[in-house]
């Protein structure tokens, strides 16, 4: 490089201030499409929904939409059923993903048996997963429902209810519902994952653990968990993500309900922006969830990455 | 160290047979090498020793007793797989001392048991190592430090050394024969090499299509090979056949191939006039004459010189054969040479393909 440029400066001394502004800016010319295209599509609408955090902006108030700094946010602070959502997201998000991913990975294993028929089985396990999310709640709404479903019936001829209600309008029992109806939806996502993931290990090395004298226990946890750790740490953290931000079981099946019992954070951000029309606050709402997952997934990231350094 | 008794083993997977009932008894402390192309069988033979795959029909005992439907870690046997098997988020040492910790040795007792087969091995060094930073010659040794640790009653060793170049391959032969020497253990080893069954075996088991061929030591097979398929296989370059008919004759029997040459057999045997016949005769016995000399005229195809030697591909009347010489030939292809048969090298097989001894 050094000889290149030596030998420009003595054939050209002096290169217009022009030219070499262009020659400068070349490489951004060359990136810009993509990079306009990148910023008018996600940075834009990003930006302008941060800065509704920090202005008034209220639909149905023509006079709103004024610069009102922190506001929202010591708002926020003093707001006790964002604490709660806040808490109610922290089970809801929990339950969920534990369940969804434990009974993914007994789907998973099962499934990395040979048996007759399990092309047929893996493509019924991934059903779930094609039914559109509103189409779940409303489905599982009604078997929980005591008129025209099943399942309450069920659970009272169990004795697991005292009587055959709707858990969806029991306050100790509501957020059930929704988690329920979520790990049906959520389990072949995990399936399918770690059944890919399976079937990457080698025979041989179960195999060899066979030889060595592991039992099926000890092979799972010498060779299959290993093998599978940083898949399930990458699909637990994009899981965990999503999930935490997925409000529409909870909006159609229970709408928060009852008294705020299974309002999570993204569900309340959904109520102050559409019920109440008060898009600034919920704008605020948004930025300290958005924090709150961007410290988690670094977290797990982090976590990721000395897992993988240290093979 | 346990003997090991097979008797008539047989596998089928659906309505595909694959061994055809094979009995074998293993003497204890025996280097015994099952060897014979891909799909003899030679492979299942091994993974049902190790439990690997159920046994269809028969028994299997190792040390005397039935191990049929014993789990692979109840047979207390170690295999050495083709692919090294090692566990990629062990360290050397923990690949060498899994199967140990599973039993609940004590810890110095694995300690010990760890670094005398490291040190065996000149694994040492590299106790720390995960495999991935390994050369393959180096994941061989683990994955044999990893089966000797235990001390089992026998070592199964499938295709150990194919994934090896050359000079490691042999490298590492000569270091399981030293092995072997040391520990004394029952061995069986599978390999489709042929140097591989001579030089490492107390007994080789040619196998073909599920079937037993021959059991018997390398010189035993490379001299008397049981039929044409042991013949053609054991021996490299490969024994040149040729299809003939019995002359029994007045002063000795000969054969007489398909252009009416006669080539003299040492003795006479029990076969019928005329019947048909296969001679067989090794590429470094046929002798070689310049074309005045006497013998069967031949014709020179093609020279490959080894450097050890040289290899002549010949043609009479058509009838191609090879010729290994370890003179360096001055020849070129072309000219015509003579050749001869020394009676006492000839192989004579009968119609089925068996070896004729009397």
């Amino acid at each position: 490089m050094t000889h290149t440029s030596s030998t420009d400066m003595r054939v050209q001394p002096k290169r217009p201030l022009l030219q070499r502004l262009a020659g400068a800016c070349e490489p951004y010319l060359y990136s810009a499409p993509s990079l306009v295209l990148i910023a008018t599509v996600m940075l834009v609408p990003l930006a302008l929904g941060l800065s509704y955090a920090f202005r008034d902006v209220q639909i149905l108030n023509p006079f709103s939409g004024g610069f009102i700094g922190l506001d929202h946010f010591r708002a926020l602070s003093q707001d006790q059923a964002f604490y709660r959502a806040l808490r109610n997201t922290l089970w809801w998000t929990g339950a969920s993903v534990f369940l969804q991913f434990f009974f993914g990975l007994i789907l998973a294993l099962l499934l990395d048996k040979p048996f007759r028929g399990r092309g047929i089985a893996q493509a019924l396990v991934f059903l779930p997963w094609a039914v559109p999310t509103f189409l779940t709640g409303l489905n599982w709404a009604w078997l929980f429902n005591p008129v025209i479903g099943p399942l309450p019936h069920w659970l009272f001829a169990l004795g697991l209810l005292d009587e055959p209600g709707n858990i969806l309008s029991d306050p100790q029992l509501a957020m059930w519902g929704p988690i329920v109806a979520n790990v049906w939806w959520g389990i072949p996502f995990f399936a399918i994952t770690l059944l890919a993931a399976l079937q990457a290990i080698p025979r041989d090395l179960y195999e060899a653990a066979a030889i060595d004298g592991a039992g099926p226990f000890q092979r799972f946890r010498s060779i299959t968990l290993p093998f599978l750790a940083p898949t399930i740490a990458i699909t637990v953290l994009l899981r965990t993500v999503w999930i935490s931000n997925f409000a529409d079981l909870i909006i159609v099946m229970t709408n928060g309900g009852p008294a705020d019992r299974t309002q999570i954070v993204a569900s309340y951000i959904f109520t102050q922006a559409f019920k109440r029309l008060d898009f600034g606050y919920a704008s605020a709402i948004s930025m300290v969830l958005l924090v709150l997952l961007l410290v988690y997934s670094m977290l797990i990231v982090l976590l990721r990455q000395t897992m993988l350094n240290r093979d | 160290m346990a003997s090991i008794d097979i008797q008539d083993i047989r596998k089928s997977y659906g309505a595909v047979q694959v061994l055809h009932g094979v009995d074998l008894n293993i003497r204890d402390g025996e280097f015994i090498v099952l060897v014979g192309p891909s799909g003899c069988g030679k492979s299942t033979l091994l993974r049902m020793i190790a439990g690997l795959e159920e046994v269809t029909g028969g028994d299997i005992a190792i040390a005397g007793k039935r191990v049929n439907d014993l789990a692979p870690k109840d047979r207390d046997i170690a295999m050495v797989f083709q692919s090294y098997a090692l566990y990629p988020h062990m360290s050397v040492a923990e690949n060498m001392s899994y199967s140990l910790r599973l039993r609940k040795t004590p810890r110095e007792r694995i300690q010990s048991a760890v670094s005398a087969a490291a040190s065996k091995l000149g694994l040492d060094p590299l106790l720390e190592r995960r495999p991935k930073a390994l050369s393959g010659g180096q994941r061989q040794r683990v994955a044999m430090g990893r089966a000797i640790v235990r001390q089992p009653k026998a070592f199964l060793f499938d295709e150990p050394l194919s994934n090896l170049d050359a000079r490691l391959r042999e490298q590492m032969r000569a270091e399981i024969k030293k092995l072997h020497g040391d520990l004394g253990a029952t061995s069986i080893y599978v390999t489709h090499d042929q140097i591989e069954a001579m030089t490492l075996a107390d007994r080789i088991v040619a196998m073909h299509g599920g079937v037993v061929q021959q059991v018997g030591s390398p010189l035993d097979l490379y001299d008397r090979p049981a039929n044409l398929f042991v013949a053609g296989f054991i021996g490299s370059p490969g024994m040149n056949f040729l299809s003939a008919h019995y002359v029994p004759g007045e002063n000795g029997a000969s054969v007489r191939l398909g252009d009416g040459t006669l080539i003299a057999l040492p003795q006479k045997y029990t076969l019928a006039a005329d019947e048909p016949v296969t001679v067989g005769i090794r590429p470094e016995h046929v002798e070689l004459s310049d074309a005045d000399g006497t013998g069967v005229d031949a014709g020179v195809e093609l020279i490959e010189p080894t450097g050890f030697g040289t290899i002549l591909h010949l043609t009479h009347h058509g009838l191609p054969f090879k010729v290994f010489t370890v003179d360096r030939t001055h020849l070129n292809a072309g000219p015509a040479v003579k050749v001869s048969f020394p009676p006492g090298h000839l192989h004579l097989f009968d119609g089925e393909g068996d070896r004729v001894t009397s």
